[in-house]
């Protein structure tokens, strides 16, 4: 497509969004649409400028030592925890342990957690990405994406299936750890800084530093065509995770597929009648759909349009569909990380990100078991050539 | 600066008044957004939020409100009864109640739970000094008023409770004696039509189910919706006082007002009782109680047959 059909294309994007989300505010339950749709939106452009996609910048470290990826989730995820202590600290003073706070994503902590969340980060090893990242690559043209996404609709419905043994198993006895609920505010921002340096200094000290051979980008080019830098980035999702927190619920991509996938199981009799304790643990994912619209729904819409109207004023809208072994690993990758994302109660962005900025303990059992089911995922396929 | 400053809380303060000069209240149990604002600084005066919602008080309440959750603090988490005495006592203490305060609930739905508080408030013997914000929380944020998360910090009080007055609480056997005719108290059931009549056994989506389908007898259907405005506010006393007499409760008997699981009833409760005046008391074991009894009468129009599905 000539670069200016498609920035002309992406401008009508962007007022189309920027209408229909006008159109929705027009009443008091429009409004919260409203905000959900440009804060997709928002979050889709930073996906895509800042290329933060969990797998692809853990792979860029471990394949060339490149940290610019994870240096932004490392700011993304500093910068939120702060940001959210402020908010956080505003609805919940003093924080107690049997009192967590209002809609935060703080899921029990327990193995099963720490299986959900290998086999999510296995399932994006194979798959390519993790699904907030399928989503907005799906905006820059990687129709495989699709199939991955169909993988984990798959991967929920296993998931339900299987979640009423594993509740009452052992996830009933699993406590929802908060940590300013443990050591209070202070020390819990001190731990996990602090934890967030160490990572950070990690892999920074094992990093090469990248080659520096391109000029200078003139304002234009470092918005519209360069990959914004790590830092800023990492600034910018933290901002927008805390200003959905405070104004409709953390960050998340998999609700609404969970919901699609339990209302569509429900009627087909494939899930059963009642999940135990899943609508009753906070940051539960997948409410039966009782309206057309939710707040996720418009989220994830938001995202992939508004990725879309970024890859084509960048230029980086390339519309591809891969192979048959590339579907098929897309799929089976797509199936993991549903299982992974029902039984964790959430996935790289709901429970890693919007967990740990929180200060759950669920979000750092999920960052660490997710990035070694990738690891394995990685070196597995590199063992076999793949 | 000043001048225009002035102008615009003149303004501010007209609008205002214009806004609620329609305003007439049902009773004075029942207290507007305008005697709530004006009393926002009042210490006499101590506002609760109980929502259904649990989480939307962290989100943003009325400035200086404090928080009843109704899962923990309005019963006894172990056994199903409204809180033991100990524990209400230490929870209005925190808030800084005392004898002398004014009690001001309201919260999201219509103040469902609200009226519940007012309820456990009155069996704590408390309930003159209670008052329901009318309309509850919808109602003050249509009016756009202001909402804060601060919590506010009030020096305990030495309150003590009195034992518990049962007399506005009915039990499983005062509403058996009612079906069986051996109390001539009148029943009003505050559920949809369709569960009155037996057609379904609960609301869709609800987990808290009864293995018969009815209503018990001699109670007559009065949806709890019937008694409240668009806007969430209690109708007229005259209203109100029609709506029951069309269905035969003038006041002249005692009234016993139920529903589900005995909090909604708890709205109905309130308006016969603290609007109209009656003689009345809430059945808090209500449909799930007496639908779950074993031997005693129920009259199921519909004549559905519990299976299990």
């Amino acid at each position: 497509m000539p670069i200016l059909a498609s920035r002309s294309l992406s401008l009508l994007i962007v007022a189309a969004l920027i209408a229909w989300g006008i159109w929705l505010a027009q009443d008091a339950a429009g409004r919260v649409l409203s905000f959900s749709l440009l804060t997709g939106s928002a979050f889709g452009i930073v996906l895509q400028r800042g290329r933060f996609c969990f797998l692809c910048n853990l792979r860029d470290f471990v394949e060339r030592r490149d940290a610019a990826g994870l240096v932004a989730i490392l700011s993304a995820l500093a910068a939120g925890i702060v940001l959210y202590q402020v908010i956080l600290g505003a609805w919940v003073p003093v924080p107690q342990p049997d009192r967590l706070p209002p809609g935060a994503h703080i899921g029990p902590v327990g193995l099963v957690l720490a299986a959900a969340a290998f086999a999510f980060g296995l399932g994006m090893a194979i798959s390519g990405s993790c699904l907030s990242a399928h989503l907005y690559r799906l905006g820059e043209g990687a129709f495989g994406s699709i199939v991955a996404l169909a993988g984990a609709g798959l991967g929920f419905l296993l998931g339900f299936s299987t979640w009423n043994f594993l509740y009452t198993s052992t996830v009933f006895n699993d406590p929802p750890l908060w940590l300013p609920g443990i050591f209070g505010y202070a020390a819990a921002l001190g731990i996990s800084l602090s934890a967030l340096g160490l990572i950070a200094f990690l892999v920074l000290r094992r990093a090469q530093r990248p080659e520096n051979g391109l000029s200078p980008p003139q304002p234009f080019e470092a918005i519209f065509i360069r990959r914004w830098p790590p830092v800023i980035t990492g600034l910018l999702v933290a901002v927008i995770g805390a200003i959905a927190y405070l104004r409709v619920a953390p960050l998340g991509v998999t609700a609404e597929l969970g919901s699609l996938v339990r209302t569509a199981g429900l009627s087909a009799g494939l899930v059963p009648e009642t999940l135990v304790g899943l609508d009753t643990v906070r940051g539960c994912l997948s409410a039966v759909k009782t309206a057309v619209l939710s707040p996720n729904g418009v989220f994830v819409i938001g995202l992939v349009l508004a990725s879309l109207s970024s890859a084509l004023a960048s230029g980086q809208f390339r519309p591809s569909w891969p192979n048959a072994g590339g579907l098929a690993a897309r799929f089976a990758g797509g199936v993991l990380m549903g299982w992974g994302a029902m039984t964790g109660l959430g996935c790289t962005v709901g429970v890693l990100l919007s967990g740990i900025q929180a200060g759950a303990v669920s979000g750092w059992v999920f960052l660490i078991s997710a990035t070694a089911g990738a690891l394995a995922g990685l070196t597995g396929l590199r063992r076999l050539g793949a | 600066m000043t001048a225009i400053k002035g102008m615009t809380v003149l303004a501010a303060a007209a609008l205002t008044s214009a806004m609620f000069a329609g305003s007439v209240l049902a009773s004075d149990a029942l207290v507007d957004s305008k005697w709530v604002q004006d009393n926002l600084e009042n210490p006499k005066v101590r506002i609760f939020e109980v929502s259904v919602d649990t989480g939307v008080y962290e989100r943003g309440h009325i400035p200086g409100a404090a928080h009843l959750n109704w899962h923990t603090d309005l019963v006894d988490p172990q056994k199903r009864d409204i809180a033991s005495r100990e524990a209400f006592e230490k929870t209005l203490r925190d808030a800084g109640v005392d004898k002398d305060t004014t009690i001001v609930l309201y919260g999201d739905n219509n103040n469902w739970f609200a009226a519940w508080g007012a309820w456990v408030f009155e069996v704590y013997g408390l309930g003159n000094q209670v008052k329901l914000l009318d309309g509850g929380r919808k109602l003050w944020e249509a009016q756009g008023l202001p909402l804060d998360t601060a919590l506010p910090d009030h020096a305990d009080s030495t309150l003590t409770l009195a034992d518990r007055d049962n007399s506005v609480r009915a039990r499983f056997v005062d509403v058996v004696a009612v079906a069986e005719g051996r109390n001539d108290a009148k029943l009003i059931d505050i559920r949809s039509a369709d569960e009155y009549a037996g057609k379904i056994f609960a609301p869709e989506g609800v987990k808290e189910l009864s293995v018969r389908a009815g209503h018990i007898p001699s109670a007559v259907n009065v949806p709890w919706g019937r008694i409240v405005k668009e806007d969430g506010t209690f109708k007229s006393e005259d209203e109100i006082k029609a709506i029951y007499a069309e269905k035969g409760i003038d006041g002249s008997k005692p009234v016993i007002t139920y529903c589900r699981i005995g909090e909604r009833s708890s709205h109905t409760w309130f308006a016969l009782k603290k609007i109209l005046g009656y003689d009345v008391s809430n059945y808090d074991g209500s449909w799930t109680e007496y639908g779950n009894a074993v031997g005693v009468p129920v009259t199921n129009i519909a004549g559905t047959v519990w299976t299990g599905k």
